[in-house]
């Protein structure tokens, strides 16, 4: 092994809130050499990032670095440099790969002039000379066409796209060293496979050190040559991927190995009534194109003719990228959505054509979970009486309101005390078990889970899959179960409908979809899974 | 935490005190040096106000027949024989410039008057009260001046401590009214979206759209001009009230349609509640950070448009007092020149409008709810 190109000894990182100072990062040193990946692993929170942000010199205003650290970049101790002298590491022998695409790229700029600019800032070059180096480093990072991509703007590329352009952006100085922070988890699956086998590629060709940060253990298993892992701010193990893999060490680490989702759905009552039914849905969006004098008008179809049936204690999957119309689909069948064709039945009663008022009484019977655990409790209200306002609106004596909450959170696993505690108090985690316990406390039989675990962490995620699982044991619930991850999906659904641009492609039992996949669209989905980089 | 076992579900926890929003603002607040600067100027100028009678020494119709456009006096606290002596006051020598007609004041040390601290003076009336003690006033009852007279001989620092109450009257009163009107119909209009909302938009934008100034001078002409003072503030309010609810709708009916589709607002339809419950209980609390800092800055905002038309003659009319009453009196070149202590309100009113700007600012830093720091 080479001598390490970068080294950081006891970083520390503190930040000044107003409740008071707090630890960030305690005691973190890693180091990488050329040519080798080094993976960064740990749940949110566990302070990656920040110790990244701390090679960079790129913290918040209020963060405080310890005194004790420091950060040694090939031969020179770069942890005390003034500002001017960090501005010119970065970007020309530091590069950092960001996890937004999509508010990484300046949408005023073009493509071209944004990938031109980082390389002027470092190197006095001609203007030709410019754009040529500028179509190589598009080419380099395979964008499909890339002298008509110099001239487009970041809203014409797609997700991959862009993050292709970030990419180059990073490499247009030949760095020494690339930090890319979580480069695919805003991505669908298909498409991170594709941008961490570029990573690799071009790492291989330039001889670069990269520190790939990331949550996915699929992800450095495939990706990684050192792996080390971090927890509440601290390293907890470190070693060579292989190895850590084989053979944790840690308690932590065999947890996070260990909470990748598995097992199988019990299996249902063959007889079971079908509990929630939505025939031949149809949506369209109208938008309107044109000018003011001519206006036209051109239909999104966002669903089309869709049919989805549960039975009770069935679990339903939906898979498929973003913009596939599942979400769209699922809140329409629970009529929160937009309005729809077809027909949608709740236990045999046509509900396809009641208002909202009329709607209310089957309310507590239809619930849904919502992705994004930090938006969907109200920041204003303690947790008590956000799960008690679906019982105060459907009239539910106080005692019984009582008896209930007390109810849903024993099943979700929450202490009691957390009744008069805010929102913001709770980890993602912690938050969307209560999002959870809001939905039961109602004594649903349907619910529909809007990506419940993909804005959580891995370990956070397979607590989730169990409880639901535990739930829908006990209190035979049926779900419909949308979601991008297909290893969530075997975990958890008996059937699974996958979809692509509003149609369904392919439909059957979980196993049959995942194992002998029949279109090419699933099979790269599975593969994209379950495999990562080919 | 004791237990940091990882398959503790609550191995993440939420350890240390529980804080509420509003805790939290506080914490945040105190921490902003500006911020609690404003707070104490601002409320000094209300406490100001609100006990102007006890902090001025005359009322503000009181005429000191004695002294016409009487310069300030300096408080003077070492005797004119040397050594260290009670404040007290110089009064004037009056000469008359025999060609200019000028009346030139020069400080007279015979005519000493001393300060008493909380004597008894002119009665003043509180809630229904009756009080005479004052903070200062002249030792048996002879004249003090601070800030001089105007061209009547009344006294500029009283007049501008009871006008004062009214300018914030009148502040806190366009503010209310403004941010009631403008909560009910930017909410109604976010949220229920549709025809409603396109009709709303429209009448906000007629209302954007009018000449403020003819405005209030049109007032001044349907009024009758024997109309009762009290009347034309009140009308004067409503339309300061008309011109500025507008700008509040708008601006919260952008934000009650970002958090209409907010995942907690979908969350408590599917819940069950109504309309009501859900403006009430989920978009108007999230909305409240905003609308009260919208209103610490309408309040210097109102100051300045106060004084400004008050000047002009079309605001508050005499003999209510105000800042920019007061100013009125200096519309002219020659008494602007011959008293220029009478622009006195002008400190004041950037005073007052510094000291609620710095608070609003604060207010907003501190309400941010993406702030941590």
């Amino acid at each position: 092994m080479t001598e390490p190109l970068l080294t950081i000894e006891n970083v520390a990182v503190s930040f000044q809130t107003a409740t008071g100072p707090r630890v960030a990062v305690k005691d973190v040193s890693y180091s990488v050499a050329r040519g080798r990946t080094l993976a960064v692993v740990g749940e949110s929170g566990s302070g990656k990032s920040v110790t990244a942000r701390t090679i960079m010199g790129m913290l918040a205003p209020n963060a405080r670095v310890g005194e004790t650290t420091k950060v040694v970049f090939d031969g020179d101790d770069i942890s005390n440099w003034p500002e001017e002298k960090l501005r010119d590491l970065r970007g020309r022998r530091i590069s950092m790969i960001f996890q937004e695409p999509l508010t990484s790229l300046n949408p005023v700029y073009k493509i071209g002039d944004q990938v031109a600019e980082i390389i002027r800032s470092h190197r006095e070059i001609g203007k030709a000379e410019l754009k040529a180096e500028v179509i190589r480093l598009l080419t380099e990072v395979q964008l499909p066409d890339p002298e008509a991509r110099y001239g487009q703007y970041p809203h014409e590329l797609s997700g991959g796209q862009r993050q292709r352009v970030m990419i180059a952006m990073a490499l247009a100085n030949d760095p020494d060293l690339l930090i890319a922070d979580e480069p695919t988890t805003a991505l669908d699956v298909t498409v991170q496979a594709e941008i961490l086998g570029l990573i690799k590629a071009l790492q291989d060709k330039h001889g670069m050190a990269v520190i790939l940060i990331t949550h996915d253990l699929t992800v450095v298993e495939h990706v990684s040559d050192d792996v080390v892992v971090m927890r509440h701010g601290e390293v907890v193990e470190r070693g060579e991927t292989s190895q850590v893999f084989a053979d944790p060490q840690h308690a932590y680490t065999k947890h996070l190995l260990a909470s990748e989702p598995k097992g199988k759905p019990d299996p249902i009552e063959g007889d079971a009534p079908i509990v929630m039914e939505g025939e031949h849905l149809r949506i369209v969006f109208h938008l309107k194109a044109g000018g003011f004098f001519n206006p036209q008008y051109r239909e999104l179809v966002a669903v089309d003719n869709v049919s989805a049936s549960i039975r009770r204690g069935e679990t339903l999957g939906i898979v498929g990228e973003s913009g596939s119309g599942k979400t769209t689909f699922g809140m329409s069948l629970i009529r929160l959505g937009a309005n729809q064709e077809g027909q949608i039945s709740f236990k045999g009663e046509r509900i396809e054509h009641l208002t909202r008022k009329q709607m209310r009484p089957l309310r507590p019977k239809i619930q849904v979970v919502f992705q994004d655990p930090f938006s969907s409790l109200n920041p204003r209200m303690i947790i008590r009486q956000i799960i008690e306002e679906g019982l105060t609106v459907n009239g539910l004596a106080p005692a019984e309101r009582r008896d209930r909450i007390e109810q849903a959170l024993t099943d979700v696993q929450m202490p009691l005390d957390c009744l008069d505690r805010f929102p913001h108090e709770f980890s993602g985690g912690q938050r969307q078990r209560l999002a959870i316990a809001r939905a039961i406390a109602l004594d649903p039989e349907f619910i529909l889970l809007d990506e419940p675990t993909s804005a959580l962490d891995l370990s956070i995620q397979a607590q989730i899959i169990d409880l639901l699982r535990e739930l829908r044991r006990r209190r035979g619930l049926s779900y419909l179960f949308i979601s991008h991850d297909l290893k969530v999906v075997r975990a958890l659904c008996h059937n699974t409908i996958v979809m692509q641009h509003g149609k369904v492609v392919e439909f059957g039992p979980t196993s049959e979809v995942l194992e002998r996949p029949q279109t090419d669209y699933t099979k790269r989905l599975v593969k994209a899974a379950f495999e990562v980089v080919a | 935490m004791s237990d940091a076992s990882p398959l503790d579900l609550n191995a993440e926890a939420t350890g240390g005190p529980s804080l509420s929003y509003g805790q939290l603002v506080r914490r945040r607040f105190y921490r902003n040096r500006f911020g609690m600067a404003g707070l104490i100027g601002c409320l000094i100028i209300i406490i100001l106000s609100v006990f102007a009678g006890f902090f001025a020494p005359y009322s503000a119709a009181t005429k000191d027949r004695e002294a016409i456009f009487s310069p300030p006096q300096a408080i003077r606290i070492f005797a004119p024989e040397g050594g260290l002596t009670r404040p007290y006051v110089m009064g004037f020598t009056e000469e008359m410039d025999q060609t200019t007609f000028e009346i030139t004041f020069a400080p007279d040390p015979e005519k000493q008057v001393r300060i008493v601290f909380f004597g008894e003076g002119e009665e003043w009336r509180f809630l229904g009260l009756t009080f005479d003690t004052h903070l200062f006033v002249g030792e048996n009852g002879q004249p003090v001046h601070l800030l001089g007279t105007d061209g009547l001989g009344r006294d500029v620092l009283s007049r501008m401590f009871h006008g004062s109450s009214i300018t914030l009257l009148m502040a806190f009163m366009v503010m209310g009214a403004a941010c009631l009107i403008g909560t009910i119909v930017g909410v109604t209009s976010g949220y229920v979206g549709g025809r409603t909302d396109i009709v709303i938009q429209r009448i906000i934008e007629f209302v954007k759209s009018f000449p403020d100034l003819p405005l209030y001078l049109a007032l001044v002409a349907i009024l009758p001009t024997r109309a009762d003072p009290l009347f034309i503030f009140i009308m004067f309010a409503m339309i300061l009230v008309l011109l500025q609810w507008a700008n509040l709708a708008r601006e919260l009916r952008g934000k009650v349609i970002a958090i209409r589709s907010v995942e907690f607002v979908r969350a408590a339809v599917a819940v069950g509640a109504s309309d009501q419950r859900i403006i009430l209980r989920h978009i108007v609390p999230n909305m409240s950070s905003h609308i009260i800092v919208w209103g610490t800055y309408v309040l210097p905002e109102v100051i300045l448009l106060e004084s400004f038309l008050s000047f002009l003659g079309v605001g508050v009319q005499q003999p209510m007092v105000s800042w920019g009453v007061m100013l009125n009196q200096v519309r002219d070149f020659q008494s602007l020149a011959a008293a220029p202590w009478l622009l006195a309100p002008v400190g004041m009113i950037i005073l007052a409008v510094l000291a609620f700007n710095a608070l609003g600012d604060g207010l907003r830093d501190a309400m941010d709810p993406y702030a941590n720091d």
